[in-house]
């Protein structure tokens, strides 16, 4: 893990000591330096890729370079999911030499495509380069996000300060995501990684259920640090998870899961679609619209994770859950809707346990190729051997 | 609010630099009981973690209160399906109690990985058992673990240890509980703290869930030995060995010369072991051939076993286990691996 790196650890006490004694309106300018050496250091021949794809985004003011921007942005993050196949799991094996893909490109990417849009929209008047630059290459959230906001970013730059509190709450945040990581993730772990030997139907129920809790302590634990890291500095970032296991539907949950990317592919995706088809003769059959939206939103989100059938089949998955939610939503009549019984404890519990297993369900296509996953459901449901 | 919070942090800081003075007492400690006494030790779920601390202990005490054997090799010797003590090492150690036995086998280990930790400890064993028939290779992660030469990095083709986090891991080493936070867990619980949850995770939650006043677990299932025998054979040739075989053997059997010629020049008696029909890397002839030019520091040896033994073509039952140990036992009675 890049955070426990010594390396990184002193990059950042660096970039944290010149932070704070150099002037104010040089913080920018500090942060997209010690990014720029932490990216040198650990993805150091994509740097200059970075760099141009940063100055195009820099560029984007006339509608011709945005666009250019934008599609060189999606090609490039195309074309990495294409070729390397990477983990949705932030890379446990650490060192340069690991990492072959632009570090935490998929993060950047959306980001950068955010700046883009929000300047075309007109919502970003003014983008100055050390902004910018301090956005892309902060070093804390490029690992595994959170994905930043640049209006957000700037002003919590600008506003950070040095603080008893905000260390003591930096360093405890830190350390909760460590232990997340490391105590319970990592072992989990070992329980997911006896998918390749599963033969009875309890085995592979544990080793889902194992998965779901993995990936929850393990992605919540690096968006964590990476906000106890930020928070060191005084810089706020939003936050990516808020006990997603909890939701009572799977709205809910995606408004407790993955936040920050949940929120950039409602925003840039889902509401756009939705727009658009409003324009259309669909405009008749609003949860048609909401429909097709979502689908297609997640699969967006899907291919975002990693372009393999597996990963395309959960994002379906996810979309379809959600699209018939929206329908039995609108479908289920309010006499019912106001019910006690309907609003009472018991079938809140409920409603979350049944929101857990069709997440944890869903993480069957995730954890493996499409092939094994197949294998697995199987065997869970008792089918084959 | 501010006094609190730097309060907090200083008493942290304080109680970490308190603490931090007991460490290598304790440390000490665990590692002598880990190390010297008669507890079986493997490098549990064949997780190498603490393989770096095992050699690091040996290093810096190569005398032991007890004979020291280290056995090396895959699966078959870490014994894969088998629970610790059930496998050949451990069984080896039960019937020599008076040798500490080291379980440093893992799954999938070549013949190189074997080499490599050997050449880092011999100084501080006594004898060495190595299971030959693997290839050649050696674990990518070994650099990082151990120490190995450039020279063998390079023949191994290895990926070198990431110096920059090295020296400042180095530097950070002030700070005693992180120097030695790897040595700690592998003394405490002989692996990695996360794989010693893993494989302790129903005792921890019936810990958690029921009274510390409830009976222990049942242990596990006995086993009695088999009727069938290890027939153990060490191939002797019938005239010395003449230059032109000897550069023969040496240029087909490259790395099993050089780990010969290693326990040789440390004068550390090696056995090499051979499973029939199993791991195999030298016809009789040539293993005659091989022990007539390395006698008395380094010996191959055939093991035969029925397949009644094995769980599968490979790997042996617990039985098959014990039946190899008592031939290796009863072969180390005679020739003495490393008897001091």
């Amino acid at each position: 893990m890049i955070f426990t790196d010594l390396r990184f650890l002193v990059l950042f006490a660096a970039c944290w000591g010149c932070f704070f004694t150099l002037p104010r309106s040089w913080r920018p300018s500090v942060l997209a330096f010690w990014g720029a050496v932490f990216y040198l250091t650990y993805a150091g021949t994509f740097l200059a890729a970075v760099l141009v794809l940063v100055g195009l985004v820099h560029s984007s003011g006339r509608r011709p370079l945005a666009w250019a921007a934008g599609t060189t942005t999606i090609a490039l993050l195309a074309y990495f999911k294409l070729t390397l196949r990477a983990s949705p799991l932030p890379a446990t094996d650490t060192g340069p030499a690991a990492i072959l893909i632009p570090l935490g490109f998929s993060y950047l990417a959306f980001e950068l495509l955010h700046v883009v849009i929000e300047r075309h929209r007109g919502r970003i008047q003014v983008l100055r380069l050390a902004d910018l630059l301090a956005f892309a290459f902060f070093a804390p959230a490029r690992i595994a996000g959170p994905i930043k906001r640049l209006p957000e970013f700037t002003a919590a730059v600008q506003a950070a300060t040095l603080s008893g509190a905000n260390v003591y709450a930096g360093v405890l945040r830190v350390l909760i995501g460590l232990a997340k990581k490391l105590l319970v993730a990592d072992v989990l772990a070992l329980t997911v990684a006896e998918s390749s030997y599963v033969s009875t139907t309890r085995h592979a129920w544990t080793i889902v259920l194992a998965f779901s809790l993995q990936i929850y302590f393990d992605f919540s634990a690096y968006s964590d640090i990476a906000i106890g890291f930020a928070r060191l500095m005084g810089i706020e970032l939003p936050e990516n998870f808020r006990w997603a296991y909890l939701a009572s539907n799977i709205r809910d949950f995606w408004n407790r899961w993955h936040i920050t990317l949940s929120h950039w592919v409602r925003d840039y995706v889902f509401m756009p679609t939705a727009s658009a088809l409003f324009q259309t003769r669909l405009r008749r059959w609003p949860p048609a619209i909401a429909a097709i939206s979502y689908l297609l939103a997640f699969l967006i989100v899907g291919a975002w994770h990693g372009a393999t059938g597996a990963f395309l089949v959960w994002g379906l998955y996810h979309g379809i859950l959600l699209a018939l939610f929206h329908f039995v939503r609108l479908k289920t009549p309010a006499r019912i809707a106001d019910h006690p019984l309907y609003r009472s404890r018991v079938a809140k519990g409920l409603a979350v346990a049944v929101t857990f297993a069709c997440v944890t369900l869903g993480w069957v296509p995730f954890m493996l190729p499409l092939k094994e996953a197949q294998r697995l459901l199987g065997i869970m449901f008792g089918a084959s051997r | 609010m501010r006094t609190r919070f730097t309060r907090r942090l200083a008493f942290a800081v304080l109680w970490l630099a308190v603490f931090d003075q007991f460490v290598p007492r304790l440390l000490r400690r665990v590692e002598r009981e880990r190390y010297e006494a008669g507890s079986v030790f493997r490098f549990e779920n064949s997780d190498l973690f603490a393989l770096g601390p095992l050699v690091s202990y040996l290093r810096e005490h190569p005398q032991g209160n007890r004979r020291r054997v280290v056995f090396l090799g895959n699966s078959i010797i870490f014994g894969y399906g088998l629970a610790a003590a059930e496998a050949i090492p451990a069984q080896f150690q039960e019937q020599q109690p008076g040798t500490r036995v080291f379980n440093a086998a893992f799954n999938s280990a070549g013949l190189g990985s074997s080499y490599l930790i050997a050449k880092a400890i011999v100084e501080a064993v006594d004898g060495l058992v190595v299971l030959i028939g693997s290839p050649g290779t050696a674990h990518d992660m070994l650099p990082s673990l151990i120490p190995v030469e450039e020279s063998d990095r390079r023949a191994f083709a290895l990926r070198p240890p990431d110096r920059i986090e090295r020296r400042l891991q180095s530097l950070a080493g002030v700070w005693r509980l992180y120097a030695y936070r790897y040595r700690l867990q592998a003394a405490l619980f002989s692996t990695s703290t996360r794989q010693y949850v893993y494989l302790h995770k129903r005792d921890i939650v019936r810990r958690l869930v029921t009274p510390f006043t409830s009976p222990p677990p049942p242990p596990p299932t006995p086993w009695r030995p088999s009727d069938d025998r290890a027939v153990l054979r060490a191939p002797r040739s019938a005239s010395p060995l003449d230059a032109e075989g000897r550069r023969q053997l040496r240029q087909n059997h490259q790395l099993l010369c050089q780990f010969a010629d290693l326990a040789r020049s440390h004068r550390k008696p090696a056995v090499f072991v051979q499973v029939v029909d199993v791991s195999v890397e030298l016809s009789d002839s040539e293993a005659a051939d091989f022990n007539a030019m390395f006698a008395p520091f380094a010996e191959t040896v055939n093991i035969g076993l029925p397949p009644s033994l094995r769980i599968d073509t490979m790997h042996l039952t617990p039985q098959g286990a014990h039946a190899v140990a008592v031939a290796l036992s009863r072969y180390d009675s005679e020739r003495e691996i490393g008897r001091r």
